[in-house]
């Protein structure tokens, strides 16, 4: 039996929820003593026997370096003198490999089995393959910061109903179908899926093995039934599809902790509507109640942190929202732990879904569930030129974004521009070059860099399609969409139908605030009223463009560059309403999501623009120096579209939804509002009501969607102090949510800022 | 400095100017006023979302009001030391002589300021804000516009709160008339010692009235708040006997009214008026009356220090929440809704 695991007082559902939950907090508490901070997702990942770990720096699924544990000893197919290991055979050898090492999970207070312990991602020596070079995009990509997305892996949405519906034998007969249809071409991709499959089968029998050794050795009767079902059932699912509410919860965990081992996939999609059918099954037969169908999505749930849509519209556009619905959302509350479940608000949407939603947001102060805008999801997608039928189908399947389940690869959230880095180029470049500098020219030079920073983002995008297939194939996600097992191509590769690439912008406000600030002290008409210099240098009324650069270039050294910070800062802010920044702000993102529409890439990709900085705030700072709104040099940007926290001293809400709702690019990505609330809003079922109105209000005015948290500043501000004291405390810090005490001194700081000022 | 007393404040000059032709005012006449604050997703001053904007100026002194700098009806300046990073420019700015930095130290001369606003401009740290502004009743409605969808989806609307909304009759007519003409639901909150016919101009543009109860007994009312109660019972009586939905408060204060015997006089009161209200409609449709406990809080001191005024509810703790369980049940007795906050 794995270690840690806490046992139910009593084999009963809310002693067995208390105990899974004291079982991951044990993880989780382990995780903090190995693993130390973790500023992103909780990933459900649970970690590898002690005498079984090692550590290492590897990048993460999200494309970030983190500090991760893997277990020892994997004879991973090394094919590359560099040590890499590269397309479909090694990589699906290698993968099977790691399967046939990983332990096996059987939680007896659990109705499902299987855990994920490692990242495969973390094996991988150099993850790109070094003969496929692209130094030629390196010094732009740099100068821009930009975050190319070569390499990334998943960030798109496979539609479990493939899957669902063919069981894993099924599967393993598609691929040899198709792998005789297409012979002798793509022999290799072939061979790398069905390494996946027979890899994933083995594991999955030897949990029905483990699950049946721990029930012969079990006393108590209930607990030793629920052992010999879970060896049934993982039995069957080894080759069979599920044919039960309860097997269907455990074919999808299978599939959702290898997709995540494999490349940290989190992409569930609908599953409200995936599930319906065996709901409406089993409760007719009468074998399943609604508390033991929440208790099978809450053991799903546990196991791996899925972005999960309910509700919203089916092709025609009628909202699906169900009983499934509403026992996925139930079963989070439940749970109480970090959830990464969205509610479909629309004008068909089911009120009463958002309702509830509001209510265990309240009550629970976990950050959950997130709210999603599918009107405005769904007619962006349109804009692009796709019927809406199709439009509809776009499923919330990752933090802040939307995938085509099976039939569309996206790169989401993994290819960024940080406009930060574009107005640093532009303004260093006119405050060194230009003789008369201003507003306007600064606006210039800014939107020239960011056409080409667009420009330089795309070719990336173009060299990544092209080469990745070869490099890291979707081995699992490629499972359940179609195409790449019917084409033998990879779905980076021509394997899916369609191909929209993402392309988000970072630092939304920290540059719309800094060409407010510049246009309101350094060339304002204010300035023309200015009483003149004062003992320190700076005129009482503003600064001049060689103040502004030495300022800049001194990170506001000294306490003139401090009253010159401060005097900055004071300058009109976006978020504010109806001031210079808040049209700044605007513009800038019509711009870019002018740049970023004006033509696909070299090879002919469409791209669709976002906001949104996921949790690359601080590391997206770092590389800048002091921007004109008062930032110092090095600190974090602003977060996703939001304004910066102190946009205005009431920090109202509405004023928030107003800003976020009035820049969104409209194509269909999001840019996500991220909103902060104090408790006592929720306190009866008017505020209840209240709130539940601004999330539709945000929606209306163009929104794409919420992520909210309801913490009162004390609670925040003590647990800042000593996490340790709140070690079950959950925020949704961006599109994931995560326990606070797993973050960094520095990303707390971030969330505390935020909720201080906005809660 | 302590609290201004009632009687030499500019409100007694304006007590005497009675309303004119507020209510038939043409919605787009341009009229300004003095504000303080409009606060968005304001959720505890009426249904819905909506936008609270303070008027500047009231008629009474309670001493326990945390919108002190809403009582004088003239701008003035708030001063917040512990943000001051003694760099002179509010010296250099100031004409009046008011701001100081010298080897005593730093210092606001509050007598010698107008409120010109040049040493808050002149502020980078922002240790020094104007409390008051001036606007047209036109670029408040703009600024309460920006949030209609809100009041869309929620039911929610517009509010004149202060200070005291009447004390501005042809300013608060001229926003809640247009805001109305906006299709908006509008609301004020009064403390109901104004003269009734300023009250009754507004009614005509007001879906909902807010107005404290604070004290029947009048010498306690006096004592708590600078003025009798006669004026605003006698108000009251009369919002009573038109059809306007009302909503009385009470701010349950330590020493003013947080015995069940106080509530349960207000209490007595209330179920007159709901009797009146009967009377005078005949018994038809609902009173349309409620009534809410709001306990005491103690969040003002900044602003006070800031403001160079005295804090006389500093050691005030606020009612706990058993005590103000006993009180709603006594406040039950009126016959109407009660809520505790």
């Amino acid at each position: 039996m794995p270690t840690l695991l806490v046992q139910p007082t009593a084999f009963t559902l809310a002693a067995r929820y208390e105990a899974l939950r004291a079982t991951k907090m044990a993880h989780t508490a382990e995780k903090w003593q190995v693993v130390g901070a973790m500023n992103h997702d909780d990933w459900g990942l649970i970690l590898p026997p002690p005498d079984d770990q090692e550590i290492v720096q590897a990048m993460s699924g999200s494309g970030v370096m983190i500090n991760d544990v893997r277990l020892k000893d994997i004879p991973i197919e090394r094919n590359h003198p560099g040590g890499g290991s590269y397309g479909p055979v090694a990589v699906g050898r290698s993968f099977r490999a790691l399967l046939d090492r990983h332990p096996v999970y059987v939680d007896p207070a659990s109705s499902l089995a299987g855990a994920t312990m490692v990242n495969f991602m973390s094996y991988r020596k150099q993850h790109w393959n070094p003969d496929l070079d692209y130094s030629h995009l390196h010094a732009e990509q740099r100068k821009y910061q930009i975050h190319s997305g070569i390499g990334g892996a998943q960030h798109f949405c496979p539609d479990l109903a493939i899957g669902l519906e063919l069981g894993y034998g099924g599967l393993l007969q598609k691929i040899a179908y198709y792998r005789e249809v297409n012979a002798p071409e793509h022999d290799g991709f072939y061979a790398g899926l069905a390494d996946v499959v027979m890899g994933t089968q083995d594991w999955i029998r030897r949990h029905a093995e483990a699950a049946r050794q721990m029930a012969a050795a079990e006393a108590q009767p209930e607990v030793r039934r629920n052992l010999e079902e879970i060896a049934e059932m993982n039995d069957r699912l080894a080759t069979e599809p599920p044919a039960t509410f309860r097997e269907a919860c455990q074919w999808i965990l299978w599939y959702l902790v290898t997709a995540r081992m494999y490349d940290g996939s989190g992409a569930t999609g609908r599953l409200d509507l995936l599930l319906l059918p065996y709901y409406e099954r089993d409760t007719a037969a009468g074998i399943l109640s609604d508390d033991d169908a929440a208790f099978h999505v809450a053991c799903l749930l546990l196991r791996d942190t899925g972005y999960i849509q309910l509700g919203g519209p089916d092709a025609a556009g009628h909202d699906v929202t169900n009983p499934v619905s509403y026992l996925i959302l139930e079963a989070s509350h439940r749970l109480k732990i970090p959830a990464n479940v969205g509610v479909c608000v629309g004008d068909s949407t089911d009120p009463g879904l958002l309702k509830r939603g509001v209510e265990i947001m309240f009550e629970d102060r976990l950050g959950n569930p997130k709210f999603l805008g599918v009107d405005r999801t769904t007619e962006g997608f349109a804009r692009n030129g796709y019927p809406l039928e199709l439009s509809r189908q776009r499923a919330y399947s990752g933090c802040h974004w939307l995938a085509l389940p099976g039939t569309e690869y996206t790169l989401n959230d993994i290819v960024k521009i940080n406009l930060a880095a574009v107005f640093e180029v532009a303004l260093s470049e006119m405050l060194s070059e230009s003789t008369h500098p201003s507003i306007a020219e600064l606006w210039e030079r800014f939107a020239a860099h960011l056409r080409r920073a667009v420009e330089v983002t795309a070719e990336g995008i173009d060299f990544h399609l092209k080469h990745m297939g070869d490099v890291f194939p979707e081995l699992v996600l490629d499972l359940l969409c179609y195409g790449p097992i019917e084409r033998g191509l990879d779905a980076s590769a021509g394997g899916v139908d369609y191909y929209n690439m993402c392309v988000d912008a970072s630092a939304l406000a920290t540059v719309a605030d800094s060409f407010a600030a510049c246009a309101h002290w350094v060339e304002g008409e204010r300035r023309l009223t200015a009483h003149g210099l004062t003992a320190h240098g700076l005129t009482a009324h503003g600064l001049t463009w060689a103040q502004l650069k030495g300022y800049l270039e001194s990170d506001w050294a000294g306490d003139d560059g401090e009253r010159a910070r401060l005097l900055m800062k004071k300058a009109p802010r976006y978020g504010h309403g109806g001031t210079i920044a808040d049209d700044y702000a605007a513009r800038i993102a019509q711009l870019f999501t002018e740049l970023v529409k004006e033509k696909p890439t070299p090879a002919g990709f469409n791209m669709i623009p976002g906001l949104f900085s996921w949790a690359s705030m601080i590391a997206m700072g770092k590389e800048i120096g002091a921007t004109p709104n008062g930032r110092h040099a090095g600190g974090p940007i602003s977060h996703g579209p939001n304004p910066d926290p102190g946009f205005r001293k009431d920090g109202a809400p509405t004023a928030l939804a107003v800003a976020v709702a009035a820049v969104q690019p409209g194509y269909g990505n999001t840019g996500p509002l991220q909103m902060d609330m104090d408790p006592g809003l929720g306190r009866d079922a008017e505020g209840i009501e209240k709130v539940a109105a601004l999330i539709r209000a945000h929606f209306a005015l163009g929104g794409t969607q919420i992520n909210l948290n309801v913490m009162d500043k004390r609670t925040i501000l003590e647990a800042h102090k000593d996490p340790s004291k709140y070690p079950d405390l959950v925020v949704r810090v961006t599109g994931f949510s995560a326990y606070f005490a797993s973050l960094s001194p520095e990303f707390r700081q971030i969330v505390v800022d935020r909720i201080v000022s906005e809660g | 400095m302590t609290i201004p007393s009632i009687d030499d404040s500019i409100f007694v000059q304006r007590f005497a100017r009675q309303p004119s032709i507020v209510s038939i005012l043409p919605v787009k006449m341009t009229i300004s006023g003095l504000i303080f604050d409009i606060q968005r997703f304001s959720v505890h001053d009426g249904p819905g979302i909506r936008t609270t904007v303070f008027l500047k100026g009231c008629s009474l002194r309670c001493f326990w009001c945390h919108n002190p700098e809403g009582l004088r009806m003239t701008p003035e300046v708030q001063f917040l030391p512990n943000r001051c990073l003694t760099c002179g420019e509010c010296v250099v700015a100031c004409g009046h002589d008011g701001q100081h930095l010298d080897e005593d130290g730093r210092s606001f001369e509050r007598q010698h300021c107008v409120a010109c606003g040049s040493c808050v401009e002149a502020c980078v740290a922002e240790a020094l804000t104007l409390a008051g502004k001036r606007m047209t009743a036109e670029a408040v409605v703009a600024e309460v516009m920006r949030d209609r969808v809100f009041y869309e989806t929620s039911g929610g609307g517009v509010t004149l709160s202060g200070g005291e909304p009447a004390l501005q009759p042809e300013f608060s007519a001229a926003i809640l008339a247009q805001s109305k003409a906006e299709g908006l639901h509008t609301a004020i909150e009064t403390c109901g010692q104004v003269p009734w016919a300023s009250l009754e101009a507004l009614l005509a543009v007001t879906d909902l009235v807010m107005m404290d109860l604070k004290q029947v007994d009048t010498e306690k009312h006096h004592a708590a708040t600078g003025a009798g109660n006669e004026r605003i019972l006698a108000n009251a009586r009369q919002l009573a006997l038109t059809r306007k939905p009302l909503v009385f408060r009470t701010p349950v204060v330590p020493g003013v009214n947080d015995t069940a015997a106080e509530i349960g006089a207000i209490a007595a009161f209330v179920r007159e008026l709901v009797s009146l209200r009967a009377i005078s409609s005949n018994g038809n449709g609902p009173a349309d009356i409620s009534w809410e406990l709001l306990p005491f809080h103690r969040l003002a001191a900044d602003k006070y220090r800031s403001l160079g005024l005295e804090y006389r509810a500093r050691d005030l703790n606020p009612p706990p929440k058993d005590q103000m369980a006993v009180l709603t049940e006594a406040a039950l007795a009126s016959g109407v809704a009660v809520r505790a906050n």
